[in-house]
């Protein structure tokens, strides 16, 4: 009974504390500013200030080391918290004290200044208790949100626990089950408190993830109370889900290396994309680095021939440009003064052939170019080999032969290569895409074959009489 | 002075000034200086939606309202083609596979699925209904379909399915409207309009909002579900006829010149400009832009709107039924759109609504039915799309308005004479596949009987807030002023699913 209520009365120490601080520390103010004549009188204001300011201040103490009872907290934060806070209110009674008994000036404004400095400890402790110590300069960093892992280079050499879970746990556990805090008994930031466990028993059982309170946990809906991470904090990913539940399945360990670890057939993707970072996100994704505005006349010029042309985004200069509704041929030769910002162009059913090529192949930004039934053969292609930057290409519906496309191999950030309907015969296929290594090659045609049952219709059985 | 003077005269006195305070700006000033202070201030401090990282409104400009515009972010959809089954196709006989209903099959509803539910027809306690299909699990993703749909079960590879879709509409057209302008009531604008209106659209010789229909009804919600709202209306979705020409009137009349016809219309614009002059009314714009775009349209939706050009190879794969109404056309033709550049197509295909009441209706007749109607028609456009390069930038979304019961229909207590199910708003699938969309992915999951979600839970604004994702917009800030406020698609809803997120 004492306890529950003793654990009742501590949640107030967060909200009382307040009270103390605000008093105290507009007392030590008026300390100094009575200094000056016009502010003289607010000094018979100071010992009431600071007789109520140490009288809330032995409650906050009395409640906090309620709240500290309830040990989810860093035991050495909490008792450097505690001892600094009695200090605070010892060292306020003792000027309350000062004022009544035995004023002296000089000792009123030491005690004024060391009381303001205890207080700002005191205080700061008490948020790294509450938020965690690095509550302050997070917000520098504001890597909150991101995602908990940075890709790793060679990633089969990479040790799984420090490389990959650590950092993990780190980014989205610790917070609240790591050195400062550890809620429900927890914490997860070395070895032998992850295996100890929490107040619920053990964290994981090696071998077995879908028995392990930590998945079972994740896996909960983020509405059910027991979910982990807290539905407001942030949430791990299924990628993130998945490297945990492979980790506690091949056995929890913390030395091995990752190639010497089973992997199952749904990790290795998830692995392979933490080697490259996020393979996905090239393709479309924008440059990294900032360019110039393009030529507003130039712009202007080809908007005013019909060509759809304008950046790629709010706040970019990168552009893109599609020739729909306009005469390409004639056109074509004025984007290359937009090389610097032409990210995205689209030509498809535009009346051009290899003589546009060699322009097209100065347009070193793009990422995406769309040159499917156009009148481009093998000869114009190869003015394409400049493109380094060149994610996606469609070549559909064009004359273009396997030879041609096998002279785009410089292409090294290519990921999508169109070739349906293009010259390019059956068996070449396969020397095709060894050429390729990387490239998603599409040969298209195709088919959904008619089955019986497409048209045939279901009819109710018939009524018996 | 008398006593009854000296208060005659404290009465005019009291009479002037309280006109004073009436009409001098002085007292104005003073008995509102507490009022016109905060007003001050509030717009010092930048008002409500004072946001120091707001992005700027969406530029409307009324003489050329569907140009191209950039949107917040470079998105990885450009169009979208989104497949409405109205009437709403049962979960449980497509895609979500429940052994453990089968096992109930024929039993009482337990009274726990029943205390404080609400349903349109089920009443008293219906019998539990197993699935009434066979599934399989398909493709590298392993993904269970039913034997409904043969070819599509080919494609699941190229799909994100989410499996615990919810809604709180339970009749048709309110959960249609919920689902596609994001208000079970009239009045908002639609997901295309709210598209068009922030992008524009590329092809400046069709419209940027097209709509098309199938399946013999128009969805019970009407051409509310797809109207702009209080948008413009030049962002409204302009549907096309789905049997015969898409677009009537298409070529000139008789003894008509191309010369005769600009002639005309550009009188009739400039009468208008005259009018706009006068009234200032952007509606009338809308009507001049409309007027260009339709004489534009002379010229490229004979060709784009016409699906009888399209080879042979291409027909057999869709399916379709060349000179009737059906949902295959419907289908090719989105494609040729979305490939000339038309931002928005909203397909919707009626007679999904397998109640029970009549064979048509019924989860085992009509039902397979309406999917054999459908099943090649998506299948070949997941394909087309992508051997044409264009499933990249083109976003493709399959679903109904709501789910239906793991019961059986029993309309006023009697048992369906076929086997249907009632609508059911707690958990229903929805597909999307292409425009950034993970591929081969399934997020959410129902219970063992397909009732409820119980993980990865989703709804109408998720939906919303994750195509305009795609389409480079924060749902949050993509907003319109109207009546004294900014209006939102996913009005105060809407998590985008970045689990499916490529």
């Amino acid at each position: 009974m004492f306890l529950s209520v003793s654990g009742l009365m501590g949640r107030f120490h967060p909200i009382l504390v307040h009270l103390p601080i605000g008093i105290l520390l507009l007392a030590c103010f008026f300390q100094w500013l009575s200094i000056k004549e016009r502010f003289a009188l607010l000094r018979p204001a100071i010992p009431v200030m600071l007789f109520w300011g140490v009288l809330s201040g032995i409650f906050s103490c009395l409640t906090g080391y309620m709240l500290s009872l309830s040990a989810d907290y860093d035991a050495d934060l909490v008792e450097q918290h505690q001892w600094l806070g009695i200090l605070s209110v010892t060292a306020s009674l003792i000027f309350y004290l000062l004022y009544k008994f035995s004023f002296n000036e000089k000792m009123a404004r030491w005690f004024s200044l060391g009381i303001i400095v205890l207080i700002t400890i005191t205080g700061h402790l008490g948020g790294s208790l509450t938020h965690g110590s690095d509550y302050l300069t997070s917000a520098l960093h504001n890597n909150q949100e991101g995602p908990a892992l940075k890709p790793i280079p060679n990633i089969q050499e990479a040790a799984l626990y420090p490389g990959v879970v650590q950092p993990l746990l780190q980014a989205r556990c610790y917070s609240c089950h790591g050195p400062e805090k550890q809620k429900g008994k927890l914490r997860l930031d070395q070895q032998n408190f992850i295996l100890k466990g929490g107040k619920d028993g053990v964290a994981l059982i090696a071998g077995k993830a879908d028995e392990s309170e930590m998945i079972r946990r994740i896996l909960l809906p983020v509405s059910n109370e027991k979910h982990m991470p807290p539905k407001e904090k942030p949430q791990l990913t299924a990628e993130e889900i998945a490297l945990l539940h492979w980790w506690i399945n091949t056995g929890a360990d913390f030395n091995k290396k990752i190639k010497d670890l089973p992997q199952t057939e749904k990790i290795k993707p998830v692995l392979i994309a933490l080697q490259s970072g996020n393979v996905k996100k090239e393709e479309n994704a924008m440059p990294d680095q900032q360019v110039a505005k393009a030529d507003e006349t130039i712009v202007s010029r080809l908007k005013k021939a019909g060509v759809i042309v304008g950046p790629v985004a709010q706040n970019s200069n990168y552009l893109s440009a599609n020739f729909v509704n306009a005469n390409a041929d004639s056109l074509i030769t004025l984007l290359e003064p937009l090389k610097e910002q032409l990210l995205w162009l689209k030509l498809d059913h535009a009346a051009i052939n290899d003589a546009a090529m060699p322009v097209i192949g100065k347009l070193t930004t793009l990422t995406k170019l769309q040159l499917s039934n156009t009148l481009v053969t093998d000869q114009g292609i190869a003015a394409l080999q400049s493109l380094h930057h060149l994610a996606s290409l469609n070549l559909t519906g064009t004359k273009v032969t396997a030879k041609g496309i096998e002279r785009l191999k410089p292409l090294k950030a290519l990921r999508y290569l169109y070739l349906y309907q293009t010259d390019v015969k059956n068996q070449e296929w396969t020397s095709l895409q060894k050429a390729f290594p990387a490239t998603r090659l599409d040969s298209g045609k195709y088919i959904v074959a008619s089955l019986p049952t497409d048209t045939m219709i279901v009819k109710p059985p018939p009524k018996k009489m | 002075m008398t006593q009854k003077e000296l208060q005659v005269q404290r009465l005019v006195k009291e009479a002037q000034e309280a006109y004073l305070r009436l009409h001098t700006r002085r007292h104005f000033l003073k008995e509102s200086a507490m009022g016109l202070g905060a007003l001050a201030m509030g717009s010092l401090l930048g008002g409500c939606g004072g946001n120091s990282n707001a992005i700027a409104p969406v530029a409307f400009d009324p003489a050329h309202p569907l140009l191209p515009k950039p949107p917040q972010f470079a998105g990885k959809a450009k169009s979208v083609i989104y497949l409405h089954m109205a009437g709403a196709p049962s979960q449980l006989e497509l895609f979500d596979y429940k052994p453990e209903l089968m096992k109930m099959d024929g039993q009482d509803c337990p009274p726990s699925l029943l205390a404080g539910k609400k349903f349109a027809f089920i009443s008293g306690v219906p019998k539990m209904l197993g699935p009434q299909a066979r599934f399989a699990q398909h493709g590298e993703s392993r993904t269970w379909v039913s034997e409904n749909l043969p070819h599509f079960s080919t494609v699941v590879d190229e799909v994100s399915f989410l499996k615990a879709v919810t809604t709180d509409q339970f009749n048709h057209a309110p959960a249609q409207l919920l689902m596609h302008t994001g208000s079970p009531r009239l009045g908002r604008p639609s997901m295309g309009s709210w598209v068009t209106y922030g992008l524009g659209t590329e092809n400046q010789n069709l419209p940027g909002f097209v709509v098309l229909t199938s399946g013999g009804s128009f969805p019970d919600a009407g051409k509310s579900v797809w109207g702009s709202g209080f948008l413009p209306s030049v962002y409204q979705g302009v549907q096309c006829r789905s049997e015969g020409d898409p677009v009537l009137f298409i070529k000139d009349p008789n003894g008509m010149s191309r010369d005769l016809r600009k002639a005309s219309i550009e009188t009739i614009n400039e009468a208008n400009r005259q009018e706009y002059a006068e009234y200032n009314d952007p509606e009338i714009l809308s009507r001049i832009s409309q007027y260009e775009m339709a004489y534009r349209m002379q010229i490229t939706a004979p060709e784009v709107m016409n699906i009888n050009d399209e080879p042979s190879y291409i027909h057999e794969m869709y399916g379709t039924q060349p000179g009737k109404s059906c949902f295959a056309n419907n289908v090719l033709l989105a494609r040729k759109l979305v490939e000339k550049g038309v931002r928005y197509v909203q397909l919707f295909d009626w007679g999904w609504d397998a109640h029970g009441d009549s064979p048509n209706n019924a989860v085992n007749i009509g039902l397979i039915n309406k999917c054999r109607t459908i099943d090649k028609a998506i299948t070949a456009l997941l394909l087309d799309l992508k051997q044409r390069g264009l499933l990249e930038e083109t976003l493709v979304v399959w679903g109904g308005e709501f789910g239906r019961t793991p019961m059986m229909e029993n309309r006023n207590g009697i048992n369906a004479p076929f086997k249907g199910r009632d609508h059911h708003t707690e958990a229903f699938t929805i597909w999307m596949a292409g425009g950034g969309i993970k591929p081969g992915y399934t997020y959410g999951e129902t219970d063992e009987i397909g009732y409820s979600a119980v993980s990865g839970k989703t709804d109408a604004f998720d939906i919303q807030a994750t195509i305009l994702n795609q389409l480079g917009f924060n749902h949050e800030q993509f907003t319109y002023y109207f009546q004294g406020r900014p209006f939102r698609l996913t009005d105060v809803g809407g998590k985008v699913i970045r689990d499916i997120i490529a």
